[in-house]
């Protein structure tokens, strides 16, 4: 089973293993701010594979899933503002929170289909945007400034517990989600994106997995967003701006939506281009070093007219030729 | 008092309406009949605010900008359809959705680069400056009045295209059946590039007459981008009956919200409370508005015949 498991996700065990063993090369080096970045890559990507549940693999485009990152933020930020400190308790709060949000949002949603189902995620996203806004008393537009939370076992103050708490928990969603995949469940829903009439036909009820898989997708975002809290130590409505819906989607597609590790793979590139074209323009074009979008916007567009399938589509197809070739 | 300010906002909402509805016609339309999610129209809005205010800079002349900009946002949007939107048609819609992102990226740092992150500032001439009265006591900026009025006008010339000419049939041809419409033999290629253009020229006209009023800024676009797609499916993709009763319900709705439900609250809230609290939630009736009518009719308000 085990082994099973490994042979059909390679990509993301060998990428788990090297995130595992990733701060033992920034100390041997001296460069704690990789550190820093990679637990955004691991927090963005774990967003970005929830978001990918419906996305990809339920071909469900929705454009609001940064607002069940926001929730969860906000439920870290605003239990702590009320004296509980427990980060697991934090934890449960957001799943719970998203769990009954993504039920709500995603019935109503579901109803709707195509462009009207990208339009109505982004106005429920909006809505709930504007809501955080509005409250005065957790600090509206300027957001709120927090600890870290208290998790029993991981002192977050001492160095990389928060590293590995969130290495942790992307490992279990990680997990969790190859088993998922290859379920009955994660069959069906895959099915359904491919031909959701003949799904019905079956006898089953698409709009069950439909709806299933929104809610865990949306858990699945509350938790990175709730972790994404302590790593912050602040939480504003700006995690939930519309864009960064935008970003997840932009990471999904650049790593390949047909793929589990793909969402980890965009994370990866995404952030790395973020850090990286800033230093590279330095050197190439001094005046438009800050501009480093200018380069990063036409690369999207190149990637979806040249590159279909993502970045793990490229290389798998690289791979195949590869090995075709060496056959023949 | 307050009815004199609320008029005056109704007036404000109306306005804001008009713009809405200006960038909403060719988004809408885009939507409907190439089926293309096309998230960079708020561009087209910022490139027209932004060529009218470095021409009107440049040459000191309000209305030489704005009439030199008009070509500008045309050949932007035709260029823009020739280079890359062609090459989308018939692409999922997240391809889509993808590609228009990394436009606005690549819109918005262009004009950082070109002009700075600070916002561009002009004045609109100074016969445009005075005020009406609307309603004696009740004083209106005449500026505003001529963005309802050139909004009103292209409107009723929109519909007039679109329901008595030639071209105008094929485009309501394209709206109810692109399909159908390109078997009666009809080049679709061409109109879909025009209808691009024109849409383009539109939402650049909606940024030019904005720009005095609001700051000429990088990412102008997007905040205007949303409504305006708030719009499009309250009103039903692909109608632009739909998009102009859409465009002024939300008008409307957002800015009399706005200045009405601070002064609600205050009745029963602290004052800074409420006002942290009242626009915010103006913001969110929009929103509120459009999901209650996809839950009731998932396709919009107006949606044309046979979509």
């Amino acid at each position: 089973m085990v082994l099973d498991l490994f042979k059909k996700f390679t990509t993301l065990w060998i990428i788990l293993i090297v995130l595992a063993f990733f701060p033992i090369f920034t100390s041997t080096f001296d460069l704690p701010f990789w550190n820093d970045v990679v637990m955004r890559i691991m927090l963005l990507g774990m967003a970005a594979m929830g978001l990918n549940i419906v996305f990809g693999f339920g071909g469900m485009v929705s454009f609001g899933h940064a607002a069940f990152m926001g929730v969860g933020a906000y439920c870290a930020g605003i239990s702590q503002y009320y004296g509980l400190d427990n980060g697991w308790y934090q934890l449960l709060m957001s799943a719970v929170s998203c769990g009954i949000l993504g039920i709500l949002i995603g019935f109503l949603a579901l109803r709707t289909s195509g462009i009207y189902f990208i339009m109505i995620t982004l106005a429920f996203a909006q809505m709930l945007y504007f809501f955080f806004v509005s409250l005065e008393e957790f600090g509206g537009d300027d957001g709120l400034i927090m600890d870290r939370s208290d998790f029993i076992f991981f002192d977050l103050y001492e160095p990389l517990r928060l590293y590995y708490l969130i290495f942790f928990i992307l490992a279990t969603v990680s997990i969790m989600l190859m088993l998922l995949i290859r379920s009955r469940f994660g069959v069906i829903l895959q099915a359904i994106k491919s031909n959701e009439s003949r799904v019905e036909a079956m006898g089953l009820n698409p709009l069950k997995f439909k709806l299933t898989g929104y809610v865990i997708s949306a858990i699945i975002c509350g938790l990175s967003g709730c972790l994404f809290a302590s790593w912050q130590e602040f939480v504003s409505p700006d995690i939930m701006h519309w864009t960064r819906s935008g970003d997840l989607m932009i990471i999904i597609i650049l790593g390949g939506l047909t793929y589990l590790a793909g969402p980890l793979v965009g994370a990866i590139v995404f952030l790395l281009l973020e850090e990286l074209l800033p230093d590279l323009l330095h050197v190439l074009f001094p005046p438009i070093s800050e501009n480093w979008m200018i380069i990063f916007g036409p690369l999207l567009i190149a990637v979806v007219l040249f590159g279909k399938g993502g970045l793990m589509g490229v290389m798998g197809s690289k791979l195949k030729t590869a090995a075709n070739r060496e056959k023949t | 008092m307050t009815s004199t300010l609320l008029l005056e906002q109704i007036f404000n909402g109306l306005q804001a309406g008009i713009t809405l509805f200006l960038i909403a016609a060719g988004l809408t339309l885009i939507l409907g009949i190439m089926d293309f999610v096309f998230l960079a129209h708020g561009s087209q809005v910022m490139i027209g605010a932004y060529a009218a205010a470095a021409i009107t800079i440049a040459t000191n002349n309000f209305y030489f900008g704005i009439l030199a900009a008009i070509p500008i946002t045309f050949v932007c949007g035709y260029l823009l359809e020739w280079l890359i939107i062609r090459h989308l048609y018939g692409r999922d819609h997240m391809d889509q959705v993808l590609a228009t992102f990394g436009l606005i990226l690549f819109f918005n740092e262009a004009i950082r680069i070109g002009f700075g992150p600070a916002a561009l500032f002009t004045n609109f001439p100074s016969s445009l400056s005075g005020f009406i009265e609307i309603l004696p006591d009740t004083p209106y900026p005449v500026y505003r009045i001529l963005i309802i009025l050139v909004g009103l006008l292209c409107a009723l010339g929109i519909h007039l295209f679109v329901s008595r000419t030639r071209v105008g049939a094929m485009v309501r041809a394209g709206a109810s059946n692109p399909e159908m419409t390109a078997a009666l033999g009809i080049n679709v290629k061409i109109l879909f590039r025009f209808i691009f253009a024109a849409g383009a020229t539109f939402a650049g006209l909606a940024g030019m007459m904005i720009g005095p009023l609001t700051s000429v800024e990088p990412g102008m676009g997007e905040p205007l981008l949303i409504l305006s797609l708030v719009v499009i499916i309250i009103g039903g993709i692909g109608s632009v009956r739909g998009a102009f009763i859409a465009a002024i319900l939300i008008g409307l709705v957002d800015t009399v919200g706005r200045v009405m439900l601070p002064m609600l609250f205050k009745t029963f809230m602290s004052v800074s409370t409420a006002d942290t609290a009242g626009p915010a939630l103006a913001s969110m009736s929009v929103y509120i508005l459009m999901a209650v009518v996809l839950v009731f009719k998932p396709t919009g308000l107006f949606p044309p015949k046979g979509a």
